[in-house]
């Protein structure tokens, strides 16, 4: 794994290798973290601060395991952060979390990006991992922190309110 | 084993079709679906929700965010340095003009050299460099 060799090098204190892990993972990042708060502002030091943790933690970091799932706890914990710093007083953008090139028509792609943008952030998260993302129930199990059989009755009663919010949009 | 109730049951085929395993038997799910329409027309639903996100994918985010992070981990590393190697810094600049102070000795030119090296010394383990500018200085208007 080419991280890893990367990795070790920022263990030893080579900040100048950290610009690999971010370039590589700034893209991802951010589209998990608009995913969550729906603000590209937002999102953006949500995904800065992440960074800023990771390479302050990262020599506490097991490098045989993969990067990016323990980086997203940390870009998790950020985000959550914000909103909880948000409150109610949520000013969401109309930022497009799902990309054009679906071969959907136009407007059942709307209904389905409205459907997602209406469920509550922790919904829009898993369905957004598991769908866009395609992770495993293993792997949701890692990147939220919680144990596999969670992960199957948070993933379904996701799907059931995404049902909810599409009977009828989509046929 | 739970209950074998609607929800259970719309649970454990979704979870099937992703390939997990659920505490109830493929018959047990399937009769249940097969004798409730309202299960049967639910799970309906719901596979063709999910059969419509999985073809969807992810809008790529544009952004370098690099220079930013650089400079923050920059800083952090700055004010992560602390007070304490000065402080020993200054210790050991005490400790060195006490015993400058000792009468009846000569320790020669090399002992002269001590605050130097020890500056010097201080500059590398902090890996900074003394002579450096600050080019992020404003002027007063």
């Amino acid at each position: 794994m080419i991280d890893s060799a990367v990795i070790e090098k920022c263990q030893n204190g080579d900040s100048e290798s950290f610009r690999y892990l971010v370039e590589g993972y700034q893209k991802q990042a951010a589209g998990h973290a608009i995913a969550i708060l729906r603000d590209r502002e937002d999102a953006s030091d949500a995904v800065q601060d992440a960074f800023v943790d990771a390479y302050r933690s990262i020599k506490k970091f097991d490098n045989t395991r993969p990067f990016y799932p323990w980086f997203y706890v940390l870009l998790r914990n950020r985000c959550y952060k914000i909103t909880s710093k948000r409150g109610d007083a949520e000013n969401v953008e109309d930022i497009e979390i799902l990309a054009p090139q679906s071969g959907l028509p136009g407007e059942e792609r709307y209904a389905l990006e409205r459907a997602l943008h209406s469920l509550s952030r922790k919904d829009r998260e898993i369905i957004t991992l598991k769908y866009l993302d395609g992770l495993s129930y293993q792997e949701l199990a890692d990147y939220l922190q919680i144990p596999k059989g969670t992960v199957m009755s948070r993933l379904f009663y996701a799907r059931w309110q995404l049902r909810s919010k599409l009977s009828g949009n989509v046929g | 084993m739970n209950e074998l109730s609607c929800e259970n049951v719309l649970m454990a085929s979704m979870a099937s079709a992703d390939g997990i395993a659920s505490e109830y038997t493929g018959e047990q799910i399937d009769m249940h679906v097969g004798q409730c329409e309202n299960c049967c027309r639910e799970l309906a639903q719901m596979q063709n929700v999910d059969h419509l996100f999985k073809r969807q994918t992810r809008m790529e985010q544009a952004g370098d965010l690099w220079s930013v992070i650089d400079k923050r981990i920059g800083d952090s590393t700055a004010s992560q340095i602390g007070w304490r190697p000065f402080a020993l810094l200054a210790t050991l600049l005490a400790a060195y003009k006490l015993l400058e102070l000792l009468p009846a000795r000569d320790p020669g030119f090399s002992f002269k050299l001590v605050p130097l090296v020890l500056v010097i010394a201080l500059f590398a383990l902090i890996k900074e460099n003394p002579f450096k500018i600050n080019t992020g200085l404003i002027l007063e208007k």
